[in-house]
């Protein structure tokens, strides 16, 4: 009975005759209602991650790190006034905390600090751009070979499947190698290895929307192929997609500073994390803080990269 | 289970000659690659053709991989002139060295894993399983070449523990084994790590199932019910131990050059370093091929432990 009698209190020509109270109480209620009302509607799919995403702690801090860095390599001249590309030779590997070196010099005398700054501009765009390359191109073959199967569907994720059977990092060597040293080179490298994981992800989504109705019921008022990919399949994977892609770019910049390791990356003096600990390598008993530094913060920009991605998974995973 | 193990050796055929085809045109593709080491810098055009030329340069692709294949089939992959020796000799040797520093660490890496895995995931919410959650996320996220360099400072150069470098198997197991040490530590230590991931995600998830709770009810012991939990949980533990073999393979390029281990990695490093592509080919070639193949006995291996994967494909 209770349940009948609220709309009731709440209708607008009610009221005449009822004591002050009873009116008070329908109008407090009726807020009430508006209220959970508007918490209702309105809340787009991501705006709701995007709350979920910021009352995960972990992520947020993990994203706050990404961010960090990210601001220390674009205004690294801001935050250090040292020369990353040339150094005093009368300051050779001078050691944490040396005057005017917080984090020591290398091999010859560069400020590691500003090194390492400077370094992360080159680090953090050949984790990033091959992720969003390969989730781009990696979607389209997916996509489309998920829709049209058949030959040509097969014949594409074939041949991702042999790419897919080179590990991962020996891939990433032997196409940088062909390909010679310099940032472009490696960020194709880098993009050829993720596309065939992308693309299978993107596939087997495809294939799960594909079958259902409303995809032929768009088929059928007239949509074309590309059409129909754009506005009813697409919406429908994104989500896949951007969960797994977001989990690759720690797994990118690691790969990246191994190409950069072995001396394919963008050729020296620039610096680069994964060349800077190479390089350094060689003074790894005389100062081995100073070799850690840059193999500790690709460790450290690839912890914050997972962690914020796992954040995202759980935050756009509805069941949970 | 035989059929199915040949229609997976049937499968594996045409991934093996993509991968040759890959392997080949990446060396081939880009002018300049092909006689790369074999042309001097300052040789004239006319020259430079004439090299091409008589190395068969000049023909059409297909034909070049036909008999590049048929050779590299009869087990000639080239000649490096940097080296002065035969590719496929440079590689036998390597390719030993690499796979005992492969097999030891996949080994360890694995077998610790499933333990450390396991241990977490029937312990699920204590502080032994939120202490592997961190190492296995710290783990999955860490170059194995910084894992190397860490070790490397602490037990070579600190404590002189163990040597900085190098294979010593002609001295005796005691130094052999003091040469493994460090170079599989930082092999295992992030197979380790996944492989405990993996397995912990897998043990939670087969305990809420309710054919955990029939066992139970039909009073078999726990060691028993253990038993049937791990089986079922292995199935994905195997999948990523294919791909940790691999990562081991790859990541051997980074390892054995801070160890100067004489494997492929330190071979291919080389290469690189002095744009020896024929040998870059060869060596590519031969990892990928092992990876092929140690993932061909993986799916077989899964296939004849879990009834589920072999309904699936046969």
């Amino acid at each position: 009975m209770t349940q009948a009698v609220t709309p009731v209190l709440l209708h607008p020509g009610f009221g005449a005759g009822v004591p002050v109270e009873a009116r008070a109480r329908a109008a407090e209620l009726r807020d009430e209602w508006d209220a959970a009302d508007q918490n209702v509607d309105a809340q787009s799919f991501w705006k709701e991650t995007g709350k979920r995403f910021l009352a995960n702690k972990v992520g947020v801090a993990a994203a706050g790190v990404v961010l960090l860095l990210v601001v220390g390599a674009v205004f690294a001249p801001l935050i250090t006034s040292a020369d990353p590309l040339v150094g005093q030779p009368t300051d050779r590997l001078q050691n944490i905390g040396s005057p005017g070196h917080v984090l020591g010099t290398d091999e010859q005398g560069r400020d590691v600090w500003a090194r390492v700054l400077y370094g992360g501009r080159l680090s953090l765009l050949a984790g990033f751009v091959p992720t969003v390359g390969a989730a781009l191109i990696g979607t389209i073959i997916g996509v489309t070979s998920g829709m049209l199967r058949g030959v040509v569907g097969t014949i594409l994720m074939r041949f991702m499947d042999v790419l897919y059977a080179f590990p991962a990092i020996l891939l990433a060597i032997a196409v940088g190698s062909s390909l010679g040293p310099g940032l472009t080179n490696t960020i194709i490298a880098v993009t050829i290895v993720f596309i065939p994981p992308v693309a299978r992800v993107a596939e087997s989504a495809t294939r799960r929307v594909v079958v259902q109705e409303f995809i032929e019921a768009a088929h059928l008022s007239g949509a074309s192929g590309f059409r129909v990919a754009r506005s009813q399949i697409l919406p429908n994977v994104l989500n896949d997609i951007i969960v797994y892609s977001s989990g690759l770019v720690g797994v990118a910049m690691i790969i990246a500073a191994s190409l950069s390791f072995l001396s394919l990356g963008s050729p020296p003096p620039v610096p680069e994390w994964g060349y800077m600990l190479n390089s350094l390598r060689g003074s790894l008993y005389t100062t081995p803080l100073v070799t850690l530094v840059p193999g500790f913060f690709i460790f450290l920009t690839s912890v914050a990269f997972n962690m914020a991605s796992d954040a995202l998974r759980e935050a756009m995973d509805s069941r949970l | 289970m035989l059929r199915l193990a040949a229609r997976r050796v049937g499968l594996a055929v045409p991934i093996l000659v993509g991968v040759s085809i890959i392997v080949f045109l990446l060396m081939t593709i880009l002018p300049g690659n092909a006689e790369a080491g074999l042309v001097p810098e300052d040789a004239t055009p006319a020259q430079r053709a004439a090299i091409r030329d008589s190395l068969g340069l000049n023909d059409p692709l297909p034909v070049r991989y036909v008999a590049w294949l048929v050779e590299a089939l009869r087990g000639d992959l080239g000649y490096s002139l940097q080296r002065r020796r035969e590719v496929a000799d440079l590689l036998v040797q390597a390719w030993g060295n690499t796979f005992v520093l492969a097999a030891v660490s996949a080994v360890l890496g694995i077998t610790l894993g499933l333990l450390l895995g396991y241990v977490a995931g029937t312990r699920r919410g204590t502080l032994v399983d939120r202490v592997v959650s961190i190492v296995s996320l710290a783990g999955l996220s860490v170059p194995s070449f910084f894992v190397a360099i860490i070790l490397l400072s602490i037990f070579a150069g600190g404590l002189k523990m163990f040597p900085s470098g190098g294979a010593t198997f002609d001295e005796g197991p005691i130094a052999a084994i003091r040469s493994l040490v460090l170079p599989v530590a930082s092999g295992s230590l992030i197979t380790m790590a996944i492989t405990a991931r993996v397995t912990r995600a897998g043990i939670v998830d087969v305990l809420s199932a309710d054919f955990v709770e029939t066992l139970r009810a039909k009073g078999l012991s726990e060691l028993e019910v253990r038993t049937h939990v791990l089986r079922n949980a292995i199935s994905p533990v195997l999948t990523t131990s294919g791909v940790q073999i691999g990562a081991l393979l790859g990541g051997s390029v980074l390892v054995e050059t801070i160890f100067r281990w004489p494997g492929m990695g330190q071979l291919l490093y080389t290469a690189i370093s002095s744009r020896d592509l024929v040998v870059v080919q060869g060596a590519t070639l031969v990892i990928a091929l092992t990876f092929v193949i140690i993932n061909l006995m993986v799916d077989i291996l899964q296939a004849a432990v879990d009834p589920r994967v072999r309904g699936a494909v046969a």
